[in-house]
This record gives structure tokens, C-alpha cells and sequence, in this order.
């Protein structure tokens, strides 16, 4: 799904001014990272796409507009969001659910994803019996499962380890390469932007506003694990920090 | 294994050296009595005492009877609760309004209120159940209250981005979420609307344990008091070991619930 960002500005109703005049343009199917300091509104932007911000105090210009149906949209968060009280299947076939999929399919779908992110064998858990790592490729099947044509991902994989983050940033890229989903992807870690993205987008600081793009012209399919410490990687790295250097620098000192 | 054969043991004794103190201090196994049995009783009079309440076939009418207004106060004080609690919850201003209201008649001792609660219902069991639904009806209502305020908001917006709207947010995050906070104050909605059941016996009534007690302790028959007071006590622990149980059952999903 295309998404298309036309001088989007957004304050507060209290006053903080979060995102100021941001452009983008998103390819159907692209992978989108968006990169910036602490605090620069990456999230809120998901959210504004997303149609999860309360008007009442958010106070919004300029236009969001998307190829396709709200409905077809997927949202992996920060934190994993399942339902608690819901077993691992369940919790995979809530969007199913949602959607008015049959009992039977919605199993069918639910244990293929499981198996595709890796937890055959973990359906009856319930989350809190699971490793944070777990329970994240437990949302993230829960977002595919119903096979969204755009999918939000906010920071999904910064409360994890070194590993583990590693293990499902290749896993979140072979999946992304068998599906036609388009991601925006935010993150603070240049890293992780330059292993999974086709292009970043470098937001300065508050209020957030494109700084500038970057394409990252590593082919596809790509394993982070090789690419990690090649020599184009560490090109990119050293391009994309001399833009970035400030805004995390200028951020530290407000 | 081990530990837990251990562990009854040590209980079965405890319990057992109880009963036979409270014989021995009462005058039991031929000794001169430390407390006249009139004050304190005697076990070997009180199951004695049990099994003559029982055999007459009044023990099981008067436990039904309690028991049948216990479990109506329950029953009408959860459903109200609920419905109260996630009406308060859903129109917040609502519930602003009535606060002071609620919190006052919370803060009343329900119990001093038997009275007046048998002078308007009567000493059938019309009053009894009032006074068991009025206390378990707002452990109940603020539990729910609590509940539908302290829903994740991150699950609301999770079953929201999938497409949900306010019924699947209701269904899925909301509903689950209140009766998690209502099934953990079961245990305690137990015990109260027995408490209440057997207190508006006390005041006003025709038949029960509580009636029945009352009536022996105007006629100094303290066996029978004390009979009573330890079937009321099988009678609670069984009712929370139960109610501990369903607690269990529905809430196994929690953190520190039992693995598989």
C-alpha cells in the first residue's frame, strides 16, 4: 500500500509542536526506515497514520493519504501488546477474528504463521510463559496473519538483546521478502535501519521534520548477519551518522 | 511430595491438639474445668451437640436457608456490581457525579444498616439477601470500576489497528480484562455474603444458622452456639476453597499461574 505524507505538521493541544512540514512518499511495497533521535515524534507519526491519535488533543495540518483501506494495516509495537489472557494461537488469530474469518481457517492461518516465525509448538502458551524475544514474533505473526498491506512497526525489536534482535531482524527480512506488505519501520539504531531498509528517512529533532533520505543500495535478499561489518555496510554507517551525529547531539543538549 | 505429606501432618496435629486443650481446659477426660463449658463449651458436647441439631433434620433447613440467601446476595451483588461498575466506567462523568454518593454509602458500616434493611424487607429472606448484596455488590462494583479504568491502552489500540471497532474492543480487551479484577475478588465476595446472609439472621428472621444461634445464645445454650459457629466455619472454608478453585481456573493465564 502507498502511503503518501504532504506537508504534515502536528501539534499538541498543550502546546508541544511535534512534527513540522514532514514529506514522505512511501512505495507499495517498500521498506522504510525511519531513523531519528529520542523524542522526535517517529511514533506519533506511525500513529497519525495509523488514525490512533485523539483529536481532542492532537491538532493536526497538511494530509495523509493511503493507497488502500485503513483496515488493511498492521502495527507491531514497542511493547508486544498481546492479550494476556489469550493463548499464543488466539492471540494470533485475533485479527482474523476480527475480520470474521472462520474457526477453521483462522487455525489454519494462525499455525502457519506460527511455524513461519518460528513457535510451532508454543501454541497453547500464554505469554507471560514466553521470552520477551518470543512474544515479539508472537505480535509479529499476529500482524501477518491477516496479511496487512501496510505494516507499522515501532521500535519492535528495542526492548531485545544484542541476539535476539539480530535473529529476528533476519527473520522480520525473509518474511518481508516473501510477502508484498509495504513497512515503515522506526528505529534509533542506524544499524538496524541500514540492515533491513531500502531506504532511510533521517528525522531531526523536535519538532521532527525530514532531515534527508537515504537510499541503501543492498540488494535483496539480505542476511544481517553477513552484511554486519562489510565494507558497504560501514560506508553507509559512517554517510548516514554525519547526518544523524547532530540531531542525537543537539537532542542530548536540550 | 515429601514436604507436602509433612505439611498435613503438622496441620492434622495442630488442629487436633486445638480440640483436645480445648476439652482439657473444658473439663473433658475427667479433669476439674480450668473455664466453665458455659463460657467457652466443650468439643465432645458441641459434636455431640452437632449430631442432635443434625439428626432432627433442622441443621440442613437452617443451612439451606443461609445458604440460599448467601448465595442470592452473591449472585444479585456481583451482577450489579458489574453492571454498575462498567456503567461508572464507561460515562466517566457520570461517575464523577455520583462519587461522593457511592464512597459514602461504602464507608457506611452495611452492617449497622441490617436494621433498618429488615424494618423495609421483612424477616423473610427478602432481607437477608439485601444485606449479602450490599456487601458483596461493591467489592464487586469498584472491582469492576477499577477494571474498565485500568484497561491497557496499548490492547486497545492493538485490537483497533486490526480493524476492531468499540463492540471488538469491548469483546476482546475490555470485557476480559474487568472480569479478571472481578474473578480475583471472588474469594472475598464468598466469605462477605455469607457475613451478610448470617447478620440479617441475626436481626430479624424465622429460620438459618444465624437465627437459630442467636436463639441459643438468648437461652445461655453455648454447646449449641459454638456448634454453630464450627459449621459456619466448614461451611466458609469450603465456600472459599471453592470459590479459590474457579479463581484458579479462569485466571491461570496470569504471571505465576500454574505452567503446563
Amino acid at each position: 500500500m502507498r502511503v503518501e505524507i504532504e506537508a504534515l505538521s502536528l501539534r499538541f493541544r498543550n502546546g508541544v509542536e511535534v512534527l513540522r512540514d514532514v514529506d514522505l512518499s512511501v512505495g507499495a511495497g517498500e521498506f522504510v526506515a525511519l531513523l531519528g533521535p529520542s523524542g522526535c515524534g517517529k511514533s506519533t507519526l506511525l500513529n497519525a497514520i495509523a488514525d490512533l491519535l485523539d483529536p481532542a488533543l492532537v491538532e493536526t495540518r497538511g494530509a495523509i493519504r493511503l493507497g488502500g483501506d485503513r483496515h488493511e494495516l498492521g502495527y507491531v509495537f514497542q511493547r508486544d501488546a498481546l492479550l494476556p489472557w489469550r493463548r499464543v494461537r488466539d492471540n494470533v488469530e485475533l485479527g482474523l477474528q476480527i475480520r470474521g474469518v472462520a474457526a477453521r481457517e483462522r487455525r489454519r492461518r494462525a499455525d502457519e504463521l506460527l511455524a513461519l516465525v518460528g513457535l510451532s509448538g508454543f501454541e497453547a502458551y500464554y505469554p507471560h510463559q514466553l521470552s520477551g524475544g518470543m512474544r515479539q514474533r508472537v505480535a509479529l505473526a499476529r500482524t501477518l496473519a491477516y496479511d496487512p498491506q501496510l505494516t507499522l512497526m515501532d521500535e519492535p525489536f528495542g526492548a531485545l538483546d544484542a541476539q535476539n534482535r539480530l535473529i529476528l531482524q533476519a527473520e522480520l527480512l525473509r518474511i518481508w521478502e516473501r510477502t508484498s506488505t509495504t513497512v515503515l519501520f522506526v528505529t534509533h539504531d542506524l544499524a538496524e535501519a541500514i540492515l533491513l531498509a531500502q531506504r532511510v528517512v533521517v528525522l531531526s529533532r523536535r519538532p521532527g521534520t525530514v532531515k534527508r533520505v537515504y537510499e541503501i543500495p543492498l540488494p535483496h535478499p539480505r542476511d544481517p548477519f553477513e552484511l554486519r561489518g562489510s565494507a558497504e555496510f560501514t560506508r553507509l554507517e559512517g554517510t548516514i551518522w554525519s547526518t544523524l551525529r547532530d540531531e542525537f547531539r543537539d537532542g542530548a543538549r536540550q | 511430595m515429601r514436604r507436602a505429606l509433612t505439611l498435613a501432618a503438622a496441620r492434622v496435629a495442630l488442629i487436633a491438639f486445638v480440640f483436645v486443650a480445648w476439652e482439657a481446659v473444658t473439663g473433658g477426660f475427667g479433669l476439674r474445668p480450668l473455664v466453665d463449658p458455659i463460657v467457652l463449651g466443650r468439643p465432645s458436647l458441641v459434636f455431640a451437640d452437632l449430631y442432635e441439631y443434625a439428626r432432627g433434620g433442622l441443621l440442613l433447613t437452617d443451612s439451606v436457608a443461609t445458604l440460599e440467601a448467601a448465595l442470592a446476595g452473591l449472585v444479585l451483588g456481583m451482577l450489579g456490581g458489574v453492571g454498575l461498575g462498567l456503567a461508572f466506567g464507561y460515562w466517566r462523568t457520570v461517575a464523577d457525579v455520583f462519587d461522593p454518593i457511592i464512597a459514602g454509602l461504602n464507608s457506611l458500616p452495611r452492617v449497622a444498616m441490617a436494621p433498618v434493611l429488615i424494618l423495609w424487607f421483612g424477616l423473610g429472606i427478602a432481607s437477608k439477601i439485601v444485606v449479602s448484596f450490599s456487601l458483596v455488590f461493591f467489592i464487586i462494583f469498584y472491582n469492576t470500576y477499577l477494571g474498565v479504568r485500568s484497561v491497557d491502552a496499548e490492547l486497545v489500540k492493538a485490537v483497533r489497528v486490526m480493524g476492531g471497532g468499540r463492540l471488538a474492543v469491548a469483546r476482546f480487551v475490555l470485557l476480559p480484562s474487568v472480569f479478571s479484577w472481578i474473578f480475583a475478588a471472588l474469594r472475598t465476595s464468598v466469605s462477605f455474603a455469607l457475613a451478610g446472609a448470617v447478620v440479617g439472621e441475626f436481626v430479624g428472621s424465622t429460620t438459618g444458622l444465624g437465627y437459630r444461634m442467636v436463639i441459643a445464645t438468648g437461652l445461655l445454650q453455648t454447646t449449641r452456639v459454638y456448634a454453630i459457629l464450627l459449621l459456619l466455619m466448614i461451611i466458609a472454608v469450603s465456600l472459599i476453597a471453592i470459590a479459590k478453585r474457579v479463581e484458579e481456573r479462569l485466571l491461570r493465564w496470569r504471571p505465576g499461574g500454574p505452567l503446563e
